[in-house]
């Protein structure tokens, strides 16, 4: 089925066509107009060049139109064509035909074979020119190389001309999701406004302010403090969607892990890694994070690091709660018991990088994730995360 | 403010706040001013900063970065333009991450966060008006970062990209990862003067290069051209 994505890219691809089917219909009529006495029946061959005069003048508006290029105009046109074909038989006569006399359509019998290719890509286009140059030997009756020769300039072009139709569809539809995206990351960064010079600013003086009050200024405070992070984490991890074209940020969803006890740094240009990596990444980190909350005691704060060097991307996961004896960890792993930490290294081993555990107990957890690249970064041209525009 | 060591005749330090939230300018005159500061000036505008700052010159100015009328960049270059050794602590309610480095890249002296603490942020004002460099691990991270993508950019003819020493990369991943002067201090074996030393040493130096880099892209563009006579 024809993948028809909204825009006109393909616009010139039929107004090519239409001069292409003009102009053959005239090219017909002038060869009929220097043949017709010789004919076996020269008075219909005047007919046939009416009907594909009146054709070309249906066809080309019809195809102008969007809408109608489908399977029944195709069709319809691909059975005019060849019937109009097909009568040069018995109006040019066999003799003729087969001592080298063009048919009444010559290059006209093309076009619909053209269009197809247009809609429907390259298999269909060579299909029906088979098909379409079929009809051609059956009317003339003799296989020679120049007989051969029309069918195979016509599979050639239907072949390329769907290519090129396809590329252009590609093409059109790349821009349609380039301009949905760009739309949908202005309407975000609106949004992020509005909260940021809103929202955000009040709940961060109710915390403020929440203090002051007191014991019941405490839960207050907290509840705000818990928003408010929140809010910070969305405005400022607004997730920019890109199309996939395989390599992810990882500023976006490493960023979008920030919460009340959880500081996040990163660097202020995009962190790109192939999006396979970079989710194994995301998800050590997240599952470092989960170890802090439920390893690390209630008030223990975290801060995850995210660095960008030619070699390698690391993320440092750090927190000051209770810490644990590094040789137990080593036991427990001994003894198969595997934890987070497994979890995590599996992960990161995954994405091709390495683990660091530092701890002790009393002074807290930093969990160091290196993850070596394979090519050189690719530097993204934009940058994110400015609100104001 | 009544510590020991300090001279009982000190005169308050002079502190501007610009913010274009008046809840939020009213709410950090009030707490700078029970902590004994002098609030010289209150404004919600960039252009309006530049020119009161100018006749009032404040020890410190607390500069919020999203203002009606100006970028951070423009203010804080106004800012500066009049009063070189002015002390700008910048404050943002998100982070806005490049926002922030270009800031601190313009000669901010620090950068908090509004979520910041109350004590934190009067202590914060008080160290940034004492000549030290107040971070957030965000900023370590965003430092760090541009250092990392100056070094891998490409080498051209024009000034030296700057570097870090292996010490003030060290100290900014501890700054990044949450540690405080007074920790990375005592990790380190430094003196906690030392650690703040190195942590500034690492903002003159980015700063330093954007001033070249703009003098550069002046003279590129024509824009110091003087007429010949």
């Amino acid at each position: 089925m024809p993948i028809r994505p909204r825009g006109s890219v393909d616009v010139p691809l039929w107004r090519a066509l239409a001069t292409f089917r003009v102009a053959s219909a005239l090219y017909a009529a002038i060869l009929t107009a220097g043949n017709f006495r010789a004919y076996d029946h020269p008075a219909a061959a005047w007919v046939v060049t009416g009907v594909m005069a009146g054709w070309s003048a249906m066809t080309v508006p019809a195809y102008a139109r969007a809408r109608s290029r489908r399977w029944p105009l195709v069709t319809v046109d691909l059975v005019v064509t060849a019937a109009c074909l097909l009568s040069s038989l018995w109006i040019v006569g066999g003799y003729g035909l087969a001592h080298g006399r063009p048919t009444l359509t010559v290059t006209w019998m093309a076009c619909p074979v053209l269009a197809a290719a247009i809609i429907y890509g390259q298999v269909w286009g060579a299909v029906l020119a088979a098909a379409m140059g079929s009809v051609d030997l059956a009317t003339r009756q003799v296989i020679t190389q120049s007989t051969v020769t029309g069918t195979v300039i016509m599979v050639i072009a239907a072949v390329a001309l769907g290519r090129l139709a396809r590329f252009a569809y590609d093409m059109q539809q790349r821009l349609n999701r380039a301009t949905a995206v760009e739309a949908a990351n202005h309407e975000r960064e609106r949004l992020a406004r509005e909260i940021h010079d809103g929202v955000l600013q009040a709940i961060t003086l109710v915390r403020r302010r929440a203090s002051e009050l007191g014991e019941p200024g405490v839960e207050l405070g907290r509840l705000a403090a818990e928003q408010e992070a929140t809010l910070r984490a969305l405005v400022s991890a607004t997730p920019v969607e890109t199309p996939d074209d395989g390599v992810t940020d990882l500023r976006v969803p490493i960023s979008a892990l920030a919460a009340a006890a959880v500081a996040v740094s990163t660097p202020a240009d995009g962190v790109w890694l192939p999006s396979k990596a970079a989710a194994d990444v995301v998800a050590a980190t997240a599952a470092a994070l989960e170890n802090v909350r439920t390893h690390a005691g209630p008030d223990a704060r975290a801060w995850v690091l995210l660095e960008d060097e030619p070699e390698a991307v690391t993320v440092t996961v750090r927190d000051d709660g209770a810490g644990f004896d590094a040789q137990r960890l080593a036991a427990a792993e001994a003894e198969g018991r595997i934890g987070v930490a497994q979890s995590i290294k599996g992960r990161i081993r995954d994405a091709g990088g390495i683990v660091t555990i530092v701890s002790a107990p009393g002074a807290g957890t930093e969990i160091e994730m290196r993850v070596a690249r394979a090519a050189p970064p690719r530097r993204a041209s934009v940058r994110w995360g400015r609100v104001r525009g | 403010m009544s510590e020991a060591e300090q001279p009982p005749i000190r005169p308050p330090m002079r502190v501007m706040v610009v913010d274009d939230h008046p809840m939020w300018r009213d709410g950090v005159s009030r707490d700078l001013a029970e902590a004994g500061y002098e609030i010289v000036a209150s404004v919600g505008e960039g252009a309006q900063a530049v020119r009161i700052a100018a006749a009032v010159r404040p020890d410190v100015v607390v500069l919020d970065l999203q203002l009606p009328d100006l970028s951070g960049v423009e203010v804080l270059h106004g800012l500066l333009a009049s009063l070189p050794e002015l002390r700008v602590l910048v404050l943002s309610a998100s982070g806005e991450q490049q926002d922030v480095l270009d800031a601190v890249k313009a000669g901010a002296a620090g950068y908090l966060l509004k979520s910041t603490e109350r004590e934190a942020f009067v202590d914060a004002v008080g160290r940034t008006a004492a000549g030290e460099a107040v971070f957030t691990p965000g900023l370590a991270g965003l430092v760090l970062g541009e250092y990392r993508r100056l070094a891998a950019g490409p080498t051209g003819p024009g000034p030296a990209v700057p570097t870090l020493t292996a010490r003030e990369t060290e100290i900014l991943r501890l700054v990044a990862k949450g540690f405080s002067y007074r920790q990375i201090a005592d990790r380190l074996v430094l003196s906690h003067r030392t650690v703040q030393n190195h942590v500034q040493n690492t903002l003159n130096k980015l700063q330093l290069h954007n001033r070249v880099e703009l003098a550069r892209y002046a003279i590129a563009t024509g824009l110091d051209t003087v007429d010949e006579a």
